[in-house]
């Protein structure tokens, strides 16, 4: 009885094992299927067939400060093709990775791949190698290339391009008996609609029509401007216009929301985000990334999305930009390591579902033309929304961070201890002023497609 | 003859003590003397590690330091935050000492533990969690006064805000070391005072607190120099606002090195901070000197 019921036992391992074994080989199969071998992309290509280091095995690293996945998937896609390369992902969290990715650099032992973010330009440009790819086939393939050429050399590019949409609470939007006709196009109509979302208790805000609290200076002041058509900055590219008319009508516009129309409160809801999420504001202006932080954050919140609404439906620009941004390659990384650092990003351009997988995943913009009108990009309500419009957003430039939290400043000083918009906005321009006195940034509002 | 006394015995332990001290010269000379250099140096230059700028500017960083008017605000609240809240450590540290030291409380190991654990407990944790305790909306400061307050973001609020959960974090740093003061004073000396029939507060104000002179002294010079360095809780609590209304020298400090990469310029401030703690605590040494 006993020898039976090992031999059952062991026949059922066997039999899982060969079973194991088939589903294994047959996963094999289909990824090695999906190696590509032709060579693909628009006008930047990637030929598979062509050997990188001789065929010889070589290690690379790639730092990047979060998304390990979806980093994963594209050197994954990449390996398959050169099973000689083995891409290290290192990641470091994002208030580490601006301190050890410099450092890293100065040696010789750095990183050949590493992730950009515009905002580290200036430390980041000197330890960057140029991309080893034309500049014609760069512009060709993607919008904004422009204003990353420095020296008549591309460093980087975008691959998207991020933005600020209006997300309101369609329960409430509901309950408030609006319909999709209400969506409002412009700030009157906005103000209107924020008014009927504003739900009250006496003097006491139950719920906010729109809550800016913590993000005025990123999603109104440095944006609007370019609506009212005033750039950021004087014609020299240096000289930040922190003290505008156009900056001034729009922190009037906002200070009016709150005290006049009584839509919100800077005392409700420390940031708006938040606020949005936990169910206690109809209405907030957010960039793309708040797309999926509602989706996973607040997966219960019922959220539609809709376009900036302009002054006069005519606006010189619709609104900022910020640009994610492609890989970087370390200048002072072995030449070998240098060549598979270039083929790499060369790979990531030509490869369409890489573009899509990194703009889903960031909620931007493709960069790349070819996928303006692509499905799975536009079944995504945060970039649909931008379609029509998006040769209308500007992106003036990596601006230092003080363009920022000068703005974050004036807007406190006003809401919570009643200094006047002038004298707020113009001890933010003089901060500004001189924060900036050494730095090289120079503007590239210039080179707006309808700059006039 | 007698051989010549050496505190040493032998020569192993000579030579460990020149181990122990070359590597103490060592280890302050790479960690402590020659960054304090740098950083110096780096005062009279525009300096940004990262971009790998390093330009002589001789005293301008010095001079802006003195011409900014938030400079100015951080030290005025600076001086304000750290006189008040030492006045509330040493005070309600003394008070709680000599309550669990007195003879009518059992237990005063379990008390000595209750006040001192928020000492241990993280910064960053503490103010997150006060920081949720003053929310407007959900935050349990408002719900038991019953008020509607936004502490963090009223001008008048604000830095009173970060002092209390300051004075609620650090106080007992002052009870487990007057405690340990107490705990050390000399028998006779109280005896003495009662067979003269001194009452309970005579006791304390001619016999104790003189005697626990030294330790206040300790307390109150180490408060300086750590409130001084405050910045923490700003960062975390109100990163500064409303405006400008909390900014403590130090956080200038953080936020010119750390966010805008200005380290000459924050190098100038750290000098002139140094300057100031020091000054801070040569006049603390005189005035307990003189009163002695």
């Amino acid at each position: 009885m006993k020898k039976k019921l090992v031999a059952a036992i062991m026949a059922t391992a066997m039999v899982a094992t060969m079973l194991t074994g088939c589903s294994s080989s047959g996963e094999q199969s289909t990824s090695k299927a999906d190696v590509p071998t032709e060579p693909f992309g628009d006008t930047i290509k990637y030929d598979p067939s062509v050997e990188i280091n001789n065929g010889e095995d070589i290690s690379v690293e790639l730092w990047e400060w979060g998304s390990d996945e979806l980093f994963q998937q594209v050197i994954d896609g990449y390996t398959a093709i050169h099973p000689n390369v083995s891409i290290k992902l290192v990641n470091n969290p994002w208030e580490d990775y601006w301190t050890k990715l410099p450092l890293a650099l100065d040696g010789e032992n750095g990183p050949a791949l590493f992730n950009v973010h515009n905002s580290y330009h200036e430390n980041m440009i000197n330890y960057m190698a140029p991309l080893d790819i034309p500049l014609e086939d760069l512009e060709a393939d993607f919008t904004g290339v422009a204003a990353h050429v420095i020296d008549d050399k591309v460093y980087y590019i975008d691959y998207g391009m991020m933005t600020g949409s209006v997300y309101y609470n369609k329960e409430m939007w509901k309950e408030a008996g609006l319909t999709d006709d209400d969506i409002p196009k412009t700030w009157d109509e906005m103000r209107e609609v924020a008014k009927k979302l504003t739900i009250k208790d006496g003097d006491k805000l139950i719920q906010a029509g729109l809550n800016f609290n913590d993000s005025f200076h990123q999603n109104y002041l440095l944006g609007l401007n370019y609506q009212l058509g005033e750039t950021l900055f004087e014609e020299d590219g240096k000289t930040p216009k922190l003290n505008s008319d156009a900056m001034k009508q729009t922190m009037q516009m906002l200070i009016d929301m709150y005290k006049v129309d009584g839509v919100g409160s800077e005392n409700f809801g420390e940031k708006d985000s938040d606020s949005f999420g936990q169910g206690q504001s109809a209405m907030v202006i957010q960039w793309g990334h708040y797309y999926n932080t509602l989706k996973t954050t607040w997966s219960n919140i019922d959220f539609g999305v809709f376009e900036i609404p302009t002054f006069d439906g005519n606006p010189y620009a619709y609104n900022r930009y910020n640009g994610e941004s492609t890989f970087g390659v370390n200048k002072n990384a072995p030449e070998d390591q240098q060549a598979v650092a270039q083929d790499f990003v060369k790979y990531f351009l030509a490869n369409d579902e890489a573009q899509i997988a990194f703009n889903l995943a960031m909620s931007t913009f493709p960069a790349k033309k070819s996928l303006a009108d692509n499905e799975e990009i536009l079944a995504n309500p945060s970039l649909s929304v931008l379609s029509e419009h998006i040769d209308r957003y500007i992106w003036p430039g990596p601006m230092p961070s003080t363009m920022e939290t000068s703005l974050k400043t004036a807007g406190q000083e006003i809401f919570f201890n009643g200094v006047d918009i002038d004298k707020a906005l113009d001890d933010a321009q003089a901060n500004a002023i001189r924060d900036m006195q050494s730095s090289t940034f120079v503007s590239v509002e210039n080179l707006y497609e309808h700059a006039e | 003859m007698f051989k010549k006394s050496h505190p040493l015995q032998s020569r192993s332990e000579i030579i460990l003590r020149n181990i122990v001290v070359a590597v103490m010269v060592v280890f302050f000379t790479v960690f402590l003397i020659i960054p304090i250099g740098i950083a110096f140096a780096g005062s009279f230059h525009e300096w940004n590690p990262l971009s790998g700028t390093y330009k002589f500017l001789g005293l301008k960083n010095y001079i802006e330091v003195f011409s900014s008017g938030l400079f100015w605000k951080s030290m005025r609240n600076t001086v304000l935050f750290s006189v008040v809240v030492i006045v509330f450590r040493v005070g309600l540290g003394l008070a709680i000492a000599c309550a669990i030291f007195s003879s009518l409380v059992k237990y005063k190991s379990f008390f000595r533990a209750v006040f001192y654990m928020p000492v241990v407990t993280p910064m960053v944790a503490v103010a997150f969690v006060w920081k949720f305790m003053y929310n407007p909306q959900i935050g349990t400061v408002n719900q038991i006064l019953g008020l509607d307050v936004n502490w963090l973001m009223n001008p008048k609020t604000a830095l009173i805000a970060v002092m209390i959960m300051t004075i609620w974090k650090d106080f007992g740093y002052a009870v487990v070391m007057y405690m340990a003061g107490l705990f050390s004073l000399p028998s006779d000396a109280m005896e003495a005072a009662r067979v003269d029939g001194a009452n309970g507060w005579q006791t304390f104000r001619y016999i104790t607190l003189p005697l626990l002179r030294p330790m206040t002294l300790f307390v109150v010079i180490t408060s300086i120099i750590s409130y001084i360095q405050a910045y923490i809780q700003i960062l975390i609590m109100t990163e500064g606002g409303p405006g400008t209304d909390t900014y403590l020298a130090s956080y200038i400090i953080y936020d010119e090195a750390f966010v805008k990469y200005n380290f000459g310029y924050a190098s100038a401030l750290s000098f002139v901070l140094f300057v100031v703690t020091a000054a801070f605590t040569m006049l603390s040494f005189r005035v307990s000197g003189s009163e002695e």
